[in-house]
């Protein structure tokens, strides 16, 4: 597709940028001292640590973009961890006198430890009670360090460090520095685009359905939370070489700003945009300190808000906006990327491929045997039994639907059954094993799936991702932090779009696409985990009469040839009817009659309780 | 430990809790209605606080405090109802990190600002009301007593603006149910504005009556905005009385480690691993309700 062109074309523009940065960044000492000789700066030296200060910021930065950028974490306790780094050389030198290099191997591993402990507590919460909670934390390791004269020296901090003689050579120290920053950046790096890096991508867009894909959410924030301060402690411990003290200060919340700011300046979409950022904060920030001290903070404020603002991609984003430009000086017609698809993706639906594709094969099984025992189960939300004594067994092979009025249960015992809910008393079985209370994503990874009344995707991916993260998670590779995750399972994946008639847009953001096609993906990451039974929650909210029947065509053909077993609930009682074998009716939290659609639909107290309700739900709809 | 010492230190809880409950009643309660974390609080302390002891030393130091309030308080509310005109109106709906980095811009905006305006050295006042009381044999300050009698006083008004009043009610229903507020005809834009104006004006009131009994300079913003935080989460975002009940604990504890020596160096220490705890067990504070 023609489409695609102008995004491979910035991403060369991307990858020169970024050649030509690193470039830039390896001959600053030399270019300095040139410049000196010609006359034209001052004094090379001063920029050489100049750069040096650019490089460890650029560690710094870069490292809480892995949270930022790829995780969807805002911290403020960054800097603390970039503080416990500093302050561990520090102690470590003056006051147990082991060398620099010992000192900078161990103060990584410090921080690291201080993460992992803290961030277990702070991921206690998500998202906004997550940041407040790193705050507090960040104000803890601050008081600590102010208040620990015996070992932190108070709030006069350590004075006197003094780098090893090897490297008081400025060159050298450069690339010291430079070759450390270098490999950290090449782990970092490698790290983002593995299969564990898919998982975080997974999590950031999504938490909801990257749980229900088999991924233990908190253990992955945790691990990307203790990664990034290793590599903050690693940055902190380089500190010590451009600067002889260490003080409090450098712990407290407000010096956060300075991560945030050079990772938003160079882009949080992008891997080196931070450390484009962090080159061209240092030059701004040196020439502005110089020349006005006092409205510094002004002017940089005055930025991020710009920034926010106006270009929230950052300087990373220029080679898309040069794409842009360009083509609207040629005239090549819109952008691709924010065209909308018509939805006509699930009208493509072929179904006979789609079962035949690879990557919906599950286990063919002998059917009969209870697959999912719900046994006596209730939930309670204060004095409101939500769900109240049901049992329920599904046979492996059935479509088995469950109906009811709104507020009789439905989506409360799928909630309990897929873990997402524990219930108050009873116990679930699936395949003989005792599910009851477990974590979303053990009950995924056990062969229950799910698809949500909403629909439920990584927006930002595109399709293919969703897709190839959601095969990656669920077969429990994300563990891998090394390889290319966007070349894991891409036939596999690419082969079952073909089939639902997603195909041609297996490249754009899966956000742009359609209503009813956005459904699809839905339903392929469903289907493409391959577990033994499926939730579906109101599969076709939304979609038109036509698209409906594609899907449940497709669901229908899959269930029947795969031997899937479909848990469904559905206002459409068509697809009821049309598609489930067994019904049971659910009214106020009970079980009300459970059989053949048919034993259904002529039971008499189900039609008192559905004309009943339904009078009650035309009245409520009707003045609105 | 004799009860007059108890009595002092608990005494300096509350004084600590009166001007902290002001300012993260404002925090809270702009939270609650917008959904909108404002880094930029802080500043607005701290602005009216510099403002407040330099008119109150232009009119003559104690009473020159009356005006001074009321001319930092409008100071406040004002910049208040610039940057919810200018920028909030533009982040409300986005994700966190948007409207989190959009206030933490205007923070230092105002903090520059300040700086360039007041200098960055300290300046004090004195309090309108002097005199001391002896208690138990300890001595207690007269404008202590009174700032926590005002606090009471302002956490009621509150109370009756949010239970008694038409605004209220629609404040309240913008915190429980913001779609049925869309559909209920009320100018959605101009009770925002409203609501951020009361929590910059809060903020305010919190620094200008802290301000004599404390050295003020541009910074000072910086370590109550934590602490107002730590008050709002501890008692729930959006709510009025576990701003109460937090800022309680949070002066207190803050009061009670400063009790001796070994233990004053970490008396803020202390109030953070109180807040720890207390999400750890309540992810959502004492008297929030969970975020969906």
């Amino acid at each position: 597709m023609t489409s695609l062109l102008p995004r491979r074309r910035a991403d060369r523009v991307r990858w020169g940028l970024a050649i030509l940065l690193l470039l830039l960044a390896a001959i600053v000492p030399p270019a300095s001292q040139y410049l000196e000789a010609q006359g034209l700066i001052e004094s090379a030296r001063f920029q050489i640590v100049l750069g040096v200060t650019a490089l460890i910021l650029a560690l710094w930065a870069i490292s809480y973009n892995l949270m930022l950028g790829y995780a969807g974490m805002v911290s403020f306790a960054h800097a603390a961890y970039y503080g416990v780094g500093a302050y561990t050389v520090a102690i470590l030198l003056q006051r147990y006198n082991i060398s620099y290099y010992a000192a900078l191997a161990i103060a990584p591993v410090a921080a690291a430890a201080v993460g992992i402990v803290t961030g277990f507590v702070a991921l206690r919460a998500v998202r906004l009670y997550f940041s407040l909670l790193t705050l507090a934390i960040s104000q803890l390791l601050y008081s600590i360090a102010e208040g620990w004269y015996g070992l932190t020296g108070g709030d006069n901090g350590i004075n006197g460090i003094t780098a090893p003689d090897r490297l008081t050579d400025y060159p050298t120290l450069y690339y010291f520095v430079f070759v450390i920053v270098g490999v950290s950046l090449l782990l970092m790096f490698i790290l983002v685009r593995s299969p564990f890096g898919a998982a975080l991508l997974a999590i950031r867009e999504n938490r909801e359905r990257a749980r229900s894909v088999g991924l233990n959410v908190k253990a992955y924030e945790l691990a990307v939370y203790t990664i990034a301060a290793l590599f903050a402690g690693l940055a902190g411990a380089l500190f010590p070489l451009v600067q002889s003290s260490v003080v409090p200060s450098m712990l407290f919340w407000t010096e956060n700003a300075t991560p945030v700011i050079v990772t938003l300046l160079g882009g949080v979409g992008s891997f080196l945009g931070p450390g484009l950022g962090a080159f061209i904060y240092t030059g701004l920030y040196n020439s502005l300190s110089r020349d006005f001290p006092y409205q510094l903070d002004v002017l940089l404020g005055a930025v991020v808000l710009g920034v926010v603002l106006v270009a929230p991609g950052g300087f990373a984003s220029v080679p898309d906006l040069l794409a842009q430009l360009r083509r609207r000086i040629v005239g090549e017609g819109p952008v691709a990327t924010e065209v909308e698809t018509k939805g006509e993706a699930i009208q493509m639906i072929d179904v006979t491929r789609a079962v035949e594709a690879h990557a919906i094969q599950a286990e063919p099984v002998a059917s009969g045997k209870v697959l999912l025992k719900v046994e006596n189960v209730s939930k309670r939300f204060g004095g409101l039994r939500a769900v109240e004594a049901v049992n329920l067994e599904i046979h492996e092979g059935d479509r088995h639907a469950i109906i009811g009025p709104n507020g009789a249960g439905k989506s409360t015992l799928f909630n309990l059954i897929t873990g997402r809910m524990r219930p108050s008393a009873g116990r679930i079985w699936f395949d003989g094993r005792d599910i009851t209370g477990r974590p979303a994503h053990v009950i995924a990874r056990a062969g229950i799936g799910r698809a949500f009344q909403i629909t439920m995707i990584f927006p930002r991916l595109t399709v293919l991702q969703n897709l190839q993260y959601a095969m990656l998670a669920h077969r429990g590779r994300t563990v891998q932090p090394w390889g290319l995750a966007d070349r894991i399972y891409r036939d596999e994946a690419m082969q079952l779009l073909d089939a639902v008639g997603l195909g041609p847009y297996a490249d754009l953001p899966a956000g742009q696409l359609s209503h009813g096609d956005q459904r699809a993906i839905e339903l392929a990451i469903s289907l493409a985990l391959g577990s033994r039974m499926i939730l579906l929650d109101e599969p076709t909210a939304g979609m038109s009469a036509f698209e409906t029947r594609k899907a449940m065509e497709l669901v229908r053909r899959i269930a029947t040839e795969r031997n899937l077993t479909l848990l469904f609930c559905e206002h459409d009682m068509s697809v009821v009817f049309g598609t489930a074998r067994t019904v049971t009716v659910m009214h106020q939290g009970r079980i009300l009659t459970q059989g053949t659609p048919e034993e259904v639909r002529t039971d008499p107290e189900v039609q008192a309780v559905y004309l009943g309700e339904l009078d009650v739900e035309d009245k409520e709809a009707a003045p609105a | 430990m004799d009860p007059g010492k108890f009595l002092l230190f608990a005494t300096g809880g509350l004084a600590d809790a009166a001007y902290l409950f002001i300012v993260a009643a404002g925090l809270s309660l702009v939270f609650g209605a917008l959904r909108v974390i404002n880094m930029a609080h802080g500043s607005l302390y701290m602005v009216a606080a510099l403002v407040s002891v330099v008119v109150a030393n232009k009119l003559g130091a104690g009473i020159g405090f009356f005006p001074a309030l009321i001319a930092a308080v409008l100071v406040a509310a004002a910049i208040g109802a610039v940057i919810e005109v200018t920028v909030l109106k533009r982040v409300y709906g986005h994700e966190h990190l948007v409207q989190l980095l959009a206030t933490y811009a205007i923070a230092l905006i105002i903090g520059g600002a300040a700086r360039l305006i007041f200098g960055p050295n300290y300046r004090t006042t004195t309090a309108p009301i002097q005199g001391s009381l002896t208690i138990l044999g300890y001595s207690y300050s007269v404008y202590a007593l009174v700032m926590i009698v005002a606090a009471a006083v302002i956490g009621v008004a509150m109370y009756g603006m949010l239970f008694r009043t038409r605004l209220g009610r629609n404040i309240r229903a913008a915190v429980s149910d913001p779609e049925l507020l869309n559909a209920s005809g009320v100018n959605v834009t101009l009770l925002y504005t409203t609501v951020f104006v009361i929590g910059a004006a809060l903020a305010g009131l919190g620094g200008v009556i802290v301000a004599p009994s404390q050295a003020v300079d541009p910074t000072i913003g910086d370590s109550v905005l934590v602490l107002a935080f730590a008050i709002s989460v501890i008692g729930g975002l959006g709510s009025i009385i576990g701003s109460g009940i937090g800022a309680l604990m949070v002066g207190e504890v803050i009061s009670f480690g400063l009790i001796t020596p070994a233990t004053n160096s970490f008396a803020l220490a202390f109030v953070f691993i109180v807040m720890t705890l207390v999400l750890t067990v309540r992810p959502w504070g004492l008297f929030g309700r969970p975020e969906t």
